[in-house]
């Protein structure tokens, strides 16, 4: 009885997997990469971007036709807009909003058994969200040994134009502060170095409380403290952020633990003050620009990374250069850049797209070389500094170790050694190119 | 465990209409039950059509402690959403999720402060909330509009305190659009300046406002789309 499971879009898809597979291996299911060998196939769906919902077009087409041949069940959870989800209801077998996991086990045991009230009965066009605590409190069969997730915030108020989001994953919810701090305790326990703390808005977390849960200031304390008294060396990070919700608060509790990895993801989407009112991100540039110079006071060693849409609507040549002029002023030290697609369901979907693609490939391009020359400097910065450098890969050109340092910067490493994978290593850096670096390995703390 | 009445909704975020309330050919506000929906005077809610598969954002028209939950709805020609709305008779549901946002200010705020309201169209929904909710707040409301009629309930302002900027006809306090306006006034220097409507007004009400000399901290935005 094996299970296969396709996993697409953002980190909370992947944390949200890990929950699926304990669920599902706890039926007595054993996971497989060979869809071919599975009986039971599903898909963590993402509607950020349209090329991942045609993917589950495609996919269940296929597994639609095997079914000729064998038995086989589908199921499709994670972000589903209410148009897609009415074409699925069709294709799949099982669909349900990742807040039911939990039932899943019922669902594929009664499947087969439909009932009339359930095919009549309205269904919200937004999901419910409450109900999301419960599927927290699945235990995660985690993919790495030393690289976990925690969601602690679920769903998105914003309303970005460019974005489904809220109407794919509902209201924000936290999770409770006990139970992220008892599951962060567990890994590092178990020796998990890496944790990255997850949400749509991460920073948005404990808002919708309204005082009876603690801010992510407060969280972030929390899980310092505990770091303090801990004999492990972790790193935890937190994505993403929205600056509308971040506060100078949070920048100090960064700064005041060594456990809080000195590295920030601060999505800025435009650097343009009307793309931004165009965009609804509900933040100014004067405003971003505080928060980053909280920061660079602070935590002069953390490193910025950000998110960027090029070509959104009303971006003309004057708005990019400012987006352009916002990279020369902030020098992130890394960017995911995406040319904008409209998405059905986001706001910006009624308007016109009309940034040509040209248009959009070519700010990609030019924007992704500004960025280079910004890391470039920062990398070269550190030449000649011994760094912590957690181990995590193989390149796949040379062979040879790779790892990231605290700050989330690519280090290729003098050696191929498995023995070090997982762990965190004293690197001396040697060399210093676009968005990575080289070193050698230095015996000793 | 649903805390409304069953008569009035089927599911927590499902609402009976009470009326659809005609306000010009192409503006009406839709008036639902306020049961126990808390909200902020200045924020907005997601209201969908029961059994169908959009939703869209909207202001609250009504202050905190009115009777009803209301939002200012404008028909848009062939649009998809607005034109299906605007046909549902009293006692169709409708899904309504929120409350949402942070555009308006806190009560001590609204004791003390000095506001300027600037509106264009149905962009007046939050100020209306905001000055039903407080009625001594000290405001000024530039709205702008092409024609006068669509100056919304208008005869609830203070009319010291309302200014209605008509574009296509010379029927208002001031005859032209509202960033015409805006650019002959002079503001006391901690004004708090809240602006709500579409993107391109508020541009360049933004620039008058920066080119006045006031702080980008002093003007909030909320922009429609």
């Amino acid at each position: 009885m094996k299970y296969h499971l396709i996993t697409l879009g953002c980190q909370m898809n992947i944390a949200d997997s890990e929950r699926v597979s304990s669920v599902l291996e706890g039926m007595g299911y054993e996971k497989t990469d060979n869809e071919e060998d599975a009986s039971l196939l599903g898909i963590l769906a993402c509607s950020v971007r349209q090329k991942p919902i045609d993917k589950v077009y495609n996919k269940i087409a296929q597994w639609n036709r095997w079914k000729n041949k064998r038995n086989l069940i589908t199921f499709v959870s994670g972000c589903l807009l209410p148009a897609d989800k009415e074409k699925f209801l069709k294709t799949f077998d099982l669909i349900f909003p990742m807040s039911e996991l939990g039932q899943l086990p019922d669902m594929i045991r009664e499947y087969g058994v439909v009932t009339p009230a359930g095919l009549k009965l309205p269904q919200p066009v937004m999901p419910k969200n409450e109900h999301i605590v419960s599927m927290w409190h699945i235990k995660p069969k985690y993919h790495s040994t030393y690289e976990a997730f925690v969601p602690i915030q679920n769903g998105c108020d914003k309303f970005c134009t460019f974005c489904a989001v809220p109407y794919t994953r509902g209201r924000e919810v936290s999770r409770p502060s006990g139970e992220i701090i008892e599951e962060i305790q567990n890994l590092v326990h178990q020796g998990y170095k890496s944790i990255t703390l997850l949400g749509q808005n991460v920073n948005s977390y404990g808002l919708d409380k309204h005082g009876r849960e603690i801010t992510f200031a407060g969280l972030l304390r929390q899980i310092g403290d505990f770091g303090n008294t801990s004999a492990h060396e972790f790193w935890v990070y937190f994505t993403s952020p929205h600056p509308q919700d971040m506060n100078r608060e949070v920048i100090e509790v960064i700064a005041s633990f060594d456990c809080l990895a000195k590295q920030i993801h601060l999505p800025m989407q435009s650097g343009d003050e009307k793309v931004l009112i165009k965009m609804n991100r509900r933040h100014s540039m004067d405003k971003y620009r505080r928060i980053v110079a909280d920061i660079r006071e602070l935590i002069p060693q953390a490193t910025l990374f950000t998110d960027i849409i090029v070509g959104f609507t009303g971006e003309g040549e004057a708005e990019y250069q400012n987006t352009v002029k916002a990279f020369e002023e902030f020098k992130f030290n890394m960017a995911y850049i995406a040319m904008y697609s409209p998405r059905p369901g986001a706001a910006s979907f009624r308007w016109e797209d009309e940034v040509s693609s040209e248009v959009k490939k070519d700010r990609l391009r030019s924007l992704s070389e500004v960025l280079k020359v910004c890391s470039h400097d920062y990398n070269e910065s550190l030449l000649g500094n011994t760094l912590r450098v957690l181990v995590n890969g193989t390149d796949r050109k040379t062979g040879l170790s790779t790892g990231l340092t605290e700050g989330k910067i690519i280090v290729r490493l003098d050696r191929h050694d498995d023995t070090l994978m997982g762990k965190i290593v004293n690197v001396k850096i040697t060399s210093a190119s676009f968005l990575s670096m080289s070193g050698e390995v230095v015996h000793g703390k | 465990m649903s805390l409304m009445k069953p008569d009035l909704q089927m599911d927590e975020s499902f609402y009976k209409i009470e009326e659809i309330r005609t306000l010009t050919g192409n503006a009406f506000s839709v008036k639902l039950p306020k049961v126990r929906f808390a909200f902020k005077a200045g924020q907005h809610i997601s209201l969908g059509i029961v059994g169908g598969n959009q939703s869209r954002e909207y202001s609250i028209y009504s202050g905190e402690n009115d009777e009803n939950l209301e939002v200012l709805v404008k028909e848009v020609e062939n649009g998809y959403f607005t034109p299906q709305l605007r046909k549902l008779k009293a006692g169709r549901m409708v899904e309504v999720h929120g409350p949402f946002g942070k555009f308006g200010m806190e009560p001590e705020a609204a004791k003390s402060g000095k506001f300027v309201f600037i509106a264009s169209g149905t962009g007046i929904a939050p100020f209306r909330s905001i000055v039903r909710t407080y009625p001594e707040i000290d405001y000024q409301l530039i709205h702008g509009v092409r024609y006068a009629e669509e100056a919304y309930d208008s005869h609830e302002y203070d009319s010291s305190r309302y200014i209605l900027c008509t574009s296509r006809e010379k029927k208002g306090a001031y005859h032209g659009r509202l960033t015409g306006y805006l650019k002959t006034c002079a503001f006391a220097p901690e004004t708090h300046f809240d602006l709500c409507g579409n993107s391109s007004m508020i541009f360049d009400a933004l620039e008058i406002l920066r080119e006045k000399g006031f702080d980008r901290d002093q003007i909030h935005c909320e922009v429609y789309f």
